[in-house]
């Protein structure tokens, strides 16, 4: 037997790479949960585009003084996200729930490009599919109220932005649910830090708790999707949402390369 | 081939695995044998790369599995039947570990005819019997066509038709030359499946040897039967020798720690006639019992000795 029959077929990372993730992308298809989430999410950005329309087609908008129909997308964002973010979540967690995690490692046991794949997968889905939403909410929005505009510059920089947040938000959910490996802790501590929290301490009306708040990543997603408060720049807000992001995905990883299968 | 050389895994204070060393060669099912708690699924995991050992190391076709690209073309495995997403469909399962691996998705069809899951396949596992989920993970074990295969209880839960089919696929799979790993607490499938054993106690190594020799209770567990005519003479010669006798009910003997080879000279030797003689095959279970009688780690406590009987 000549040495290049013995010797194994070697396979690249970025082979195995391309794998897992088309692994992961059909592990997301095949469960109820993920268009169960999908659904909840579509209802959500598309409806509450289509209620700020109706309320805004009762309001300002004039053609001498044209407002932009993007902010059908971004309100509907700000809430339908929690659906995108509950589907990247449990893309994680329920393997955890239900020791799939297991086989996963048996499958894809080089557990770097496991991560690389099961933090891209989600992300790039949830962002694809959720600023596909916006863009359906604007759309709308122009038909209920056809004094609304939407010029295609701040159609693009509108969906940027609603990309930024979610990314953002997907990372942070994928780097919780990798940390805390369970589904009710990672919900808990995602909605917390994206939406209740950064509500909750701005309402006591004390100052520290205040400004405290405006460090949390559900700030910098509110910041960025509908420009308040003001005391926080553009740039500062995706900066935060960044560090956010990087330090979820950094713990997570650190758990899911250092730590046993669980 | 699989080789596990000073395993150790400590949870804390508690060692589960302590300093484990032994081979799983090929052409051969060696059973994994051990109380609960013994730690034989945490060795598995360990080989597996799924949980890192505090010592030691473990090569799967010469390879830490956690380097694989291709792992299931190189090892399958089934540790835990129940681990797998409730909501998905057997088959949607398998296409994921087919992707994973760059496995053509015909195998999928191919795995779930053999193990028998038929159309079952397509139903969400949420509604699989324990014994359809068995069958479920042997799939996904044999999907790469695998030279190295760990099957961790895999009988747990099948009636007596799935028991005796496990029986003729690992017969066969080590039959094709490939190496199979199977634990199991079921001694008497042990006994009729397995060609070696490796036993542990307290994540300890206590036995690892044939088939042959454990059922032939190597040393102390010895023992020859022998039939004679003139069985006081016999017993007096081999008493001698420091050689341990005990009559058994139908008026043979009963000889501790010797072979038939010795047992046969000793009757030639003082001239008694031998009608019968043969080693006893102790039952796995009686050696495996004794085996790891030290080592049980879950114990139920011994009954206390009766008042006044005690003359210490």
């Amino acid at each position: 037997m000549s040495a290049a029959v013995l010797a194994p077929p070697t396979t690249g990372t970025g082979t195995v790479f391309l794998r897992a993730a088309g692994a992961e992308w059909v592990r997301l298809r095949t469960v109820r949960t993920t268009w169960a989430c999908l659904l909840a999410a579509a209802v959500v950005i598309v409806g509450l585009g289509a209620i700020a329309a109706a309320d805004e087609a009762e309001g300002t908008a004039t053609a001498s003084n044209p407002v932009v129909s993007t902010f059908a997308g971004e309100y509907g964002v700000l809430l339908g996200q929690f659906g995108l973010l509950v589907l990247a979540l449990l893309a994680v967690t329920q393997e955890y729930a239900s020791g799939s995690i297991g086989p996963t490692l048996q499958w894809t046991p080089r557990r770097g490009v496991l991560l690389a794949a099961r933090v891209v997968v989600p992300t790039v889905a949830v962002t694809v599919i959720g600023v596909l939403l916006a863009l359906v909410a604007d759309l709308v929005a122009l038909l209920i109220d056809p004094e609304l505009t939407l010029p295609l510059g701040d159609a693009v920089a509108g969906l940027a932005r609603i990309a930024a947040v979610l990314v953002a938000g997907s990372l942070l959910a994928v780097g919780v649910g990798l940390l805390l490996r369970s589904t009710a802790a990672g919900l808990a501590t995602v909605f917390l830090l994206q939406l209740v929290l950064p509500f909750l301490m701005q309402s006591f009306n004390v100052g520290w708790l205040a400004d405290l708040a405006e460090w949390l990543p559900g700030t910098g997603a509110v910041r960025t999707l509908l420009g308040e408060p003001d005391s926080l720049s553009l740039g500062g807000a995706l900066a935060l949402l960044a560090c956010w992001s990087v330090a979820a995905v950094a713990a997570g990883s650190w758990r899911l390369l250092r730590r046993d299968a669980g | 081939m699989i080789e596990v050389r000073g395993l150790t895994k400590h949870y804390g204070a508690v060692r589960a695995v302590d300093d484990l060393t032994f081979e799983v060669r090929p052409g051969k099912v060696t059973g994994f044998l051990g109380p609960n708690g013994a730690g034989k699924s945490t060795t598995m995991r360990m080989v597996l790369g799924l949980d890192r050992p505090s010592a030691g190391s473990a090569l799967v076709a010469g390879r830490p599995f956690a380097r694989l690209a291709e792992p299931l073309r190189t090892a399958g495995a089934l540790l835990d039947a129940q681990a797998v997403h409730p909501g998905r469909s057997g088959r949607d399962h398998l296409r994921v570990a087919a992707r994973a691996n760059g496995i053509p998705l015909r195998r999928v069809d191919e795995v779930v005819d053999q193990v028998g899951l038929g159309p079952a396949s397509r139903r969400r596992v949420k509604g699989y019997s324990l014994g359809m989920r068995q069958r479920l993970g042997i799939a996904t074990a044999l999907l790469g066509d695998p030279a190295v295969l760990l099957f961790d209880e895999p009988m747990n839960g099948l009636d007596l038709d799935g028991v005796r089919w496990i029986r003729r696929l690992v017969r066969q799979l080590a039959d094709e030359g490939r190496t199979v790993l199977l634990s199991s607490h079921l001694m008497s499938e042990m006994e009729q499946t397995a060609d070696h054993l490796v036993i542990i106690g307290r994540g300890r190594l206590i036995a690892d040897a044939s088939m042959a020799e454990v059922m032939r209770g190597e040393g102390a567990h010895r023992q020859v039967q022998v039939r004679t005519p003139s069985p006081d003479e016999l017993a007096g010669a081999l008493l001698r020798r420091q050689l341990r006798v005990h009559p058994t009910d139908i008026g043979d003997l009963l000889v501790e720690g010797a072979s038939p080879e010795t047992v046969g000279d000793v009757a030639l030797e003082v001239g008694v006639a031998v009608h019968r003689l043969a080693e006893v095959q102790n039952s796995l279970e009686q050696i495996y019992l004794d085996l790891t009688g030290d080592s049980v780690q879950y114990r139920v406590a011994a009954e206390p000795e009766p008042a006044g009987t005690v003359q210490r």
